[in-house]
């Protein structure tokens, strides 16, 4: 869960959408924010207006005429619908708003939960909110407006505290509705941003997925894979088209290039059989032993350039599958017992343990020779290359995904992983095993094989030893349904 | 042996011709396939070498022509197209074996020695007798100086060619054709092992060794 949520976050694209999102959920929540401002908010300026002038009207009214006017003003303004007023004195008070330190019937007692009564008019406008009595409906958990402050008397002392306000509670509900539609808005938008954020990125990770692929593929020596196009020419399509038209150069190159060495391998055939012939027949007649020695060992060298031209052109006409027709339905331990009766006398003579562990009853699609070929490679291969007092190990069985496995496994050197795929390659032989014989040709032809047989060719740890992990070669078959079926003559 | 070469390759030719000669054989040449169906209609030859690719006529089809004439002359089919397919189309149209180019000179010699002396009438043999080495085929048994030689069935196949051909050389290549039926060459001397352990069984315990191994060819089987 956590992994696939830090996998989420690693995609570029969810991120970019994101962030897209939720800067348009910033700028969504700060155009109703002006449109609260432009609404609520100037209602709240004007009411405040409207008190701060009421309040100064007082001020004005009681310093012509005096406090016992003002006393009456208040209580006439007091039955007004929208005005809420307390004048407060040590000994009396007047105005609808009730006052907790003297209360009398036919006054609203309130509490002030916000702000403190008593401050000088030039304190600023506070939103108080009242706590009324249970039975007066109206007047119950109401919001006012109002300014509080005293009324100053000529030389600069208190005479009264007084309270002037405006009830703002429908003004305050419409605010609470308009917060919350816009907080509320905000987050709805945030979340489909989310949404459509994962599913463009979800979308768009298909698409480049399948490149991944398509790269995994090529790398691992799939030159026919081509990126899906949608021809709708957008620059994913176009990417494909130009990847497309890359792997098409790359593919072209490389048969050229394999069709030059084949070429090369075709033309040289024939003066280097009539160079082995010249050499044999000279040979023969050299009455003097060494003369005839030397030359016998040029006639190998040159049989070991026709075996590798040989190898060279049998497996540029594998690869080009035109032997698929020759796969025959066979029981994979015919040709199996048949390698082990030939390898097991070889392997002891170099000292070496011969296992075989070969299961009945399979059935592949198969050409014996070709399969026959391949597992005699990778026979010899453990054979060369396992030291002395090690086991060479052939198996058939059947794997858990029900397919047919061919196993050559050996407890020498082994190959890293990194090199696995490489030696499949032709001609690719590893540092170590340079100063060995051979041609670097074996596991290519194995790997062109098993390609035409459409089975897999694996190469892992075989058995531990101090020589090191050992090797392990897989041929596994496809199941016999993937197969097309062998053309009866 | 008469030996017909029908090869256009003047300078593979003329090797082939030379060494045949030189092992003892009498060698006409046809640089292409017509003048090579008519020598080989002409003359009376003990065996064929006949390339596949040829001027003017297949190799294939001569072969077809003068099979289609009831010649059962024994053809050695010769070519560049190496792949065991070829081979059987090869051996199909009526060829007695098959030897992809490259090859090697004693291969080739030992294949053409091989198969003109299949012409012998020895189709229906039972027992084979080289020296005092007795091999019945019928009761799967072997004998030298009247001693009982066991052997594997493969190593029994193995001694049953080199009867077959003795005399003769075998190369490597033509046993691992023979006994095990594989085209290919390994790169070990996988064959050189079974022939030392048949040669423990059939030469060890008696005083002169009858299976001979021959530098740079193969083996051969003498008394």
């Amino acid at each position: 869960m956590l992994e696939s949520l830090s996998k989420l976050f690693r995609n570029t694209l969810f991120r970019l959408s994101l962030l897209g999102a939720v800067l348009f959920v910033v700028s969504l929540f700060a155009s109703l924010g002006y449109v609260y401002y432009a609404t609520v908010a100037s209602e709240l300026r004007a009411v405040d207006k409207t008190i701060q002038a009421e309040v100064d009207e007082i001020q004005n009214i009681y310093q012509t005429v005096g406090l016992p006017d003002v006393q009456r003003l208040i209580v006439l303004r007091s039955f007004a619908f929208e005005g809420r007023y307390l004048l407060e004195t040590p000994n009396w008070f007047v105005g609808n708003l009730g006052s907790t330190a003297m209360e009398q019937d036919g006054y609203v007692p309130f509490t002030l939960i916000d702000g403190v009564p008593g401050k000088p008019f030039v304190s600023k406008h506070l939103t108080y909110a009242i706590q009324g009595e249970d039975d007066v409906d109206d007047l119950q958990d109401r919001r006012i407006r109002a300014l509080s402050g005293f009324l100053i008397g000529p030389k600069g002392e208190t005479v009264a505290g007084l309270i002037v306000g405006r009830d703002v509670e429908e003004i305050m509900r419409t605010a609470d509705r308009v917060r919350t539609a816009i907080i509320t808005s905000s987050l709805i938008a945030l979340f489909l941003g989310l949404l459509s954020s994962l599913f463009v990125s979800q979308r768009f990770t298909r698409r480049i997925d399948a490149f991944n692929r398509l790269a995994t593929d090529v790398r691992a020596g799939q030159l026919d894979r081509r990126a899906p196009r949608n021809y709708s020419e957008d620059e994913l399509d176009l990417l494909a088209e130009h990847l497309n038209a890359m792997l098409d150069h790359i593919d072209r190159l490389m048969k050229a290039m394999r069709y030059a060495g084949d070429s090369i391998a075709h033309d040289l055939r024939s003066p280097l059989t009539r160079l082995r012939t010249r050499l044999e027949s000279t040979a023969t007649e050299m009455k003097d032993d060494k003369s005839a020695t030397a030359l016998w060992l040029a006639a190998e060298d040159a049989d070991q350039l026709l075996k590798t031209f040989d190898s060279v052109l049998r497996i540029a006409r594998l690869e080009a599958g035109e032997q698929r027709e020759m796969l025959q339905e066979i029981d994979p331990k015919i040709i199996l017992d048949d390698i082990a009766e030939l390898y097991e006398p070889a392997c002891e003579d170099v000292g070496l343990g011969f296992l075989a562990q070969i299961d009945e009853g399979l059935l592949i699609l198969a050409d014996r020779g070709l399969l026959s070929q391949a597992v005699s490679n990778l026979v010899e291969n453990a054979i060369k290359y396992t030291p002395k007092g090690g086991a060479v190990k052939l198996e058939l069985s059947r794997n858990m995904d029900n397919r047919v496995v061919i196993s050559i496994s050996d407890d020498g050197p082994g190959i890293p992983a990194m090199d696995r795929e490489r030696v499949k390659e032709r001609f690719v032989r590893l540092d170590k095993s340079r100063t060995a014989p051979g041609s670097g040709l074996g596991l290519a032809m194995v790997d062109a094989i098993a390609t035409l047989h459409e089975a897999e060719f694996v190469l892992g740890d075989g058995m531990a030893s101090e020589h090191g992990p050992g090797l392990s070669v897989k041929i596994i078959f496809p199941r016999r349904r993937h197969l097309r079926p062998a053309i009866k003559e | 042996m008469r030996i017909l070469v029908v090869e256009d390759d003047e300078v593979a030719a003329d090797y082939v011709r030379k060494g045949l000669m030189e092992a003892g054989h009498v060698v006409d040449l046809a640089p292409d396939g017509d003048l090579g169906l008519e020598m080989a209609r002409a003359a009376d030859y003990d065996a064929l070498i006949l390339d596949r690719m040829l001027p003017k006529l297949d190799g294939l089809e001569l072969l077809e022509s003068i099979r289609d004439d009831g010649d059962t002359t024994p053809v050695l089919i010769l070519s560049a197209l190496g792949e065991v397919d070829q081979k059987v189309e090869g051996l199909r149209a009526g060829g007695d074996d098959y030897l992809a180019k490259p090859y090697a000179f004693t291969e080739l010699l030992a294949r053409v020695e091989a198969i003109g002396r299949r012409s012998d009438p020895t189709a229906a043999v039972t027992k084979l007798k080289v020296g005092d080495l007795e091999m019945d085929l019928l009761a799967r048994t072997v004998k030298r100086a009247d001693q009982n030689i066991l052997l594997q069935p493969r190593e029994f196949r193995l001694l049953e060619c080199l009867m077959r051909n003795a005399g003769q050389v075998v190369t490597r290549t033509m046993l691992l054709e023979k006994v095990w039926d594989y085209h290919f060459d390994p790169q070990t001397n996988v064959i050189d092992v079974h022939v030392s352990r048949l040669r423990g069984k059939i030469d060890k315990e008696f005083e002169s060794p009858m299976l001979h191994t021959v530098r740079g060819a193969g083996y051969r089987l003498q008394v």
